[in-house]
């Protein structure tokens, strides 16, 4: 964020934007583009929902581009770019993959173009291993409705324990920003995104033939 | 998103699905996956020892037609190829081949990265094999 107001200048003692609004104009400034520093909220993985939901309406109608109709044109723009930034952000932190994916990113850890290198080869293995079987079931003629119920059920227990694991790795990088925890967090996001894949998978009803 | 005839052509009629005798000193196998989608791909190949030529290809992948199709173009490409050219293989290459979108290139990387890693499962399996023997001949 720039620390000198694109109106005033920021000249006079105090006149400082290193805020949403500058201290001594009151303009509205443009919008931060790191999420945590748009909420006014340090970095970091464990949030509390409803704090991060007030903070949201506070600032929707802090920001309400019909509060700035009457301002200059420049100011409009950017109560129109801050509401935009408030919805993008408010989406991906209030929801904890999302917020880590993020953190991930601002981190320096490239979330989208990894490769196998990044998943341990037990788990490849048994993702394949778990696909192959769900893969007989849906083939078979008897009714696998119960057996696939079933790999649902033991998918979503997998997912559970790989939450509650994640939660114990948010708090500890909270406390710590220790660089390898983050690096098992991605492998714990990996591992998420394959068994809710699994998840999906079990949970459509095969087409009858 | 609209996949190119090729794509839908290997797609529906996959090329050499199956699997090749894992624990074969001939076989080497190569499991990827892709985690930002959550595909899991599998391509197994057969060499003959004395020319080091790639005599049979396999896969299995569960993932999207692109995927499919990069792995079953890769196992047709593969067979008759040394292994050492078959390490020429290059994602941009099944991308040109099956024109896929920019947002399935990581397709067609898991398809490269399976061809590596099945290779180097067979150089590993080769080496530990010569080295078995040497230490039966010192022995
Ligand atoms: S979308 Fe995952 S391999 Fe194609
Ligand atoms: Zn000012």
């Amino acid at each position: 964020m720039s620390a000198v107001c694109w109106n005033c200048g920021g000249g006079a003692p105090g006149a400082e934007a290193s805020g949403r609004f500058c201290t001594a104009c009151k303009a509205l400034q443009p919008p931060a583009t790191d999420y945590f520093e748009f909420f006014e909220l340090p970095r970091q993985l464990v949030l509390d929902p409803k704090d991060l939901e007030k903070r949201f309406y506070a600032l929707s109608r802090q920001l309400h581009p019909d509060l700035f109709s009457r301002k200059s044109s420049r100011e409009q723009e950017y109560s129109l770019e801050s509401a935009a930034v408030l919805n993008d952000a408010y989406r991906v932190l209030k929801d904890p993959i999302a917020r880590a994916l993020y953190v991930l990113k601002l981190e320096g850890f490239d979330t989208g173009e990894q490769t196998t290198k990044d998943v341990p080869p037990e788990l490849l293995e048994e993702v394949f291993e778990l696909n192959m079987a769900l893969e007989e079931l849906r083939m078979g003629d008897t009714d696998v409705l119960p057996q696939l119920e079933a790999a649902r059920l033991r998918f979503e227990n997998m997912r559970d324990e790989t939450d509650a694991e994640l939660q114990t790795k948010f708090g500890a990088w909270d406390a710590s920003h220790e660089r390898n925890i983050l690096t098992e967090i991605r492998g714990l996001l990996n591992r998420r995104k394959y068994v809710t894949n699994l998840i999906d998978k079990a949970s459509h009803v095969p087409d009858r033939v | 998103m609209a996949y190119s005839d090729k794509v839908l052509d290997h797609y529906n009629h996959p090329r050499n699905v199956g699997s090749l005798d894992k624990s074969s000193a001939s076989v080497g196998t190569g499991m990827v996956g892709a985690p930002e989608c959550g595909d899991v791909m599998k391509l197994q190949i057969r060499v003959n020892e004395e020319n080091g030529i790639i005599e049979d290809a396999k896969f299995k992948t569960f993932g999207c037609g692109s995927a499919i199709a990069s792995s079953s173009l890769a196992t047709e490409w593969l067979k008759g190829k040394t292994v050492d050219e078959a390490l020429q293989i290059k994602n941009t290459d099944i991308v040109n081949e099956l024109s896929l979108p920019p947002v399935k290139i990581h397709c067609s990387v898991l398809a490269e990265d399976a061809i590596k890693a099945a290779i180097s499962d067979y150089r590993t399996k080769q080496s530990s094999k010569v080295n078995t023997l040497a230490e039966q001949t010192v022995a």
